[in-house]
């Protein structure tokens, strides 16, 4: 594995005539890492993806491949879904796909066999030969997907990949991040949906009027704003919950209680503990939800009228 | 990297290629050019095989006869019966000219007779005379008829003033005015007016259809991708300079498919019908400026239509250039008057009329060769010049969305490197 992340933004900037969309916006991504780009509506995630898949010219700022600045070899090492979905509508599915194949430096015959492959994946193998058009909006979006990934690319950016797609394909489109995840790939995805976001990204960055406020990986942003505390719920007397070791706070419910952890607490000796007096029916860590982060910290920075349209 | 310039070039043509709108170019417009080309040629050189039986009304009870007899002497088939048989109808008594007519219209129209004339009843002083008949089309009936009597009349009016007859028919002429063009050596060619004319026209069309629809087509497409953001996708995957290369390569792909192809019909046309609307040299030298002209509005169209977002601005801007490219079109009829015209030559090189220009003069007259070898290398250097400026406004014209720039802003697309 290369030691340079697969993806490096520096500083990134870009104006448009009367805002700054990006402003030093920087993040890298590692191979066989999901990132999420998260923000509200009008962020700046969209301007931030055209610039690093050189579509935009930023003003100012670096993004480099492998360390390396964008070349037109890189072109084929990438794949891209854009936000607003759309395809040659007149155009047969196989050869949509083949064209981007091709596009992406794919051999014909290569790309043949994958197109084939991923239409049988998605269930459209039936309707390789019909119009795009022919299809429902749900079936061309995957079809578009496919488009952005057939040529197996190391870096593959997806704006908004989720709407517009119904609970099974989500999964569908889950699963084929987490074999890409797997096989080295790096994923970068933007979204305002924070339980996506959440279930999926390895490492984010939150972006908010053009600028990161927040960034890193999941885990470490959520420790950064963790609240740790714990939830447990039981048969018997809970009231020495109170006196264990590590417990700052708890507060008791008839057979329940929320348990506020000092930050060295460990919680499998608070687990122990509380299995040998009590019957414990659920034990559970509250972290704070992206969700909660994302309004703490968009909504915190002052009042921005398009998180709450993001998040709902 | 000139792989992915292939690569759009052959999705270009291939998907153009089977849309209804060039299908239908393809085939119509040769059709429309071969039916000019041929029906007047059918009406007016195809002579008569058999005899027409064709009625009249006279009320004077003068011309009648006379007429008959003309007409019947005049005109003859190639087999040396006559043409016409001229059967004077009866006007019943009292003179009822409606029920002459009724009873006529019935003769012709159970084709017992080819038409009817009507002669006025004023006779010789009346000079309206009507022919009716289901084929009026067939003008030659008319031109002989109104001849035929006019000599009839002038007889009759000298003969009334006591001018010899024989006179009378010595002061007759017939005159037939044949036109024939003059080719650059100053041999005869075998070409009249109405050829020359046809075959300007018909080139002028070709040219201005055949840039049309693949320039509708151009900028139909680069609407398409940027409304549902292809172009996005296509600008990650390709750099914009090799897309552009792609979709002039795929474009002009289009265009000698059309060529070619109405090349073939006109070579058909000319082997089945005899109708030969042009020379070689003028075929191949008109064939050079249609390329020429083709190329260079294809960097128009692109530029013309990478800015815009919305098929309503694609129709306006189109119909600008429809305006550009017939305006020689409307000046065919003086450039056929004065071919030599030093207003023709200026706007001969002005480079988006020049392949328009020269679509028109060369089949009426062909151009100097000095104008002809300057206008090439001009052309040459101006879709040079037009493709450098394109690729400009295209690289940022198909990544503008929402309101479409202004003119302005695009001239500054176009200065910027």
């Amino acid at each position: 594995m290369s030691m340079n992340p697969v993806l490096a933004a520096r500083d990134l900037r870009k104006e448009f005539a009367t805002v700054v969309a990006v402003d030093g916006v920087s993040f890298e991504i590692q191979a066989g890492e999901i990132f999420g780009l998260l923000g509200p509506n009008g962020a700046g995630k969209t301007t931030t993806i055209r610039i690093i898949l050189n579509i935009l010219e930023p003003d100012g700022g670096t993004v480099m491949f492998d360390g390396k600045p964008f070349s037109s070899a890189v072109r084929d090492r990438i794949g891209y879904l854009p936000e607003e979905r759309g395809l040659y509508r007149k155009s047969k599915l196989l050869d949509t796909i083949l064209y981007f194949a091709e596009l992406r430096g794919m051999k014909r015959t290569v790309a043949r066999s994958e197109a084939l492959k991923w239409l049988e994946r998605a269930g459209l193998s039936a309707y390789r030969d019909r119009k795009v058009e022919e299809l429902s909006k749900g079936n061309q979006q995957k079809v578009q997907f496919i488009t952005s990934i057939i040529h197996n690319p190391a870096l593959v950016v997806l704006d908004e990949p989720f709407s517009g797609l119904d609970p099974v394909n989500q999964i569908l489109l889950m699963d084929i991040f987490k074999e890409m995840k797997q096989s080295g790939k790096a994923i970068v995805f933007s979204t305002h949906q924070m339980d996506q976001a959440e279930k999926l990204s390895d490492a984010l960055c939150l972006i908010n009027r053009g600028k990161v406020v927040l960034g890193g990986t999941v885990r470490d942003v959520k420790k950064r704003y963790g609240t740790n505390s714990v939830h447990v719920e039981f048969d018997g007397d809970g009231e020495f919950m109170r006196s264990l070791p590590g417990v700052q706070r708890a507060i008791m419910y008839e057979n329940a209680a929320e348990l506020e952890l000092a930050p060295d607490a460990r919680t499998q000796d608070l687990l122990g503990a509380m299995n040998t007096r009590v019957e414990l029916r659920k034990f559970e860590l509250l972290e704070p939800s992206l969700q909660s982060i994302f309004i703490q910290t968009v909504a915190g920075a002052e009042s921005v009228p398009a998180a709450g349209k993001a998040v709902a | 990297m000139m792989k992915k310039a292939l690569a759009v070039a052959k999705w270009e043509y291939l998907e153009k290629v089977k849309a209804k709108a060039f299908l239908i170019g393809l085939f119509l417009t040769p059709l429309i050019m071969v039916g000019m080309g041929v029906i007047p040629g059918l009406l007016a050189g195809q002579a008569d095989k058999t005899t027409k039986v064709i009625g009249v009304i006279d009320p004077t009870g003068e011309l009648a006869v006379p007429l008959a007899k003309a007409m019947q002497e005049k005109y003859l088939l190639a087999s040396g019966e006559p043409n016409y048989l001229v059967r004077p109808l009866t006007v019943g008594k009292p003179n009822n000219m409606d029920l002459a007519i009724e009873e006529a219209s019935k003769l012709a129209v159970t084709d017992e007779i080819e038409g009817y004339c009507i002669l006025g009843s004023g006779g010789l002083a009346d000079s309206v005379v009507e022919y009716r008949s289901k084929a009026v089309g067939d003008f030659r009936v008319g031109v002989r008829l109104e001849e035929t009597l006019k000599s009839i009349i002038a007889e009759k009016r000298a003969v009334a003033r006591g001018i010899d007859l024989a006179v009378v028919k010595e002061l007759n002429v017939t005159l037939d005015v044949k036109m024939v063009k003059l080719s650059k050596t100053g041999e005869k060619e075998e070409a009249g007016f109405e050829k020359v004319f046809l075959s300007a026209y018909v080139f002028l069309m070709m040219l201005f259809l055949l840039i049309m629809t693949s320039g509708q087509l151009l900028v139909r497409s680069i609407l398409e991708e940027k409304s549902n953001r292809i172009v996005e996708v296509l600008v990650s995957s390709v750099s914009s300079t090799d897309l552009m290369v792609g979709k002039v390569l795929g474009l002009s792909g289009l265009g000698f498919t059309q060529i070619a192809f109405w090349t073939l019909i006109g070579v058909g046309a000319t082997l089945q019908f005899g109708i030969n609307l042009i020379g070689l040299d003028h075929a191949l030298l008109l064939i050079v400026y249609f390329v020429l002209g083709y190329l260079f509005y294809a960097a128009v169209f692109i530029a013309a239509g990478s800015p815009l977002s919305t098929e309503q601005e694609a129709q306006q801007v189109t119909s600008y250039l429809v305006i550009l490219l017939i305006i020689p079109i409307v000046l065919a009829m003086p450039a056929m008057k004065d071919p030599e015209a030093p207003w023709l030559k200026v706007l001969t090189f002005v480079p988006f009329l020049t392949p328009t220009m020269m679509a028109l003069r060369i089949p009426i007259q062909t151009p100097a060769t000095w104008e002809i070898l300057s206008t090439i290398v001009l052309m040459i250097v101006s879709i040079y010049g037009a493709m450098v400026v394109a690729g400009r406004i295209f690289r940022i014209g198909i990544l503008s969305t929402g309101k479409s720039p202004k003119i302005k802003e695009i001239f500054r697309w176009a200065r910027q490197g």
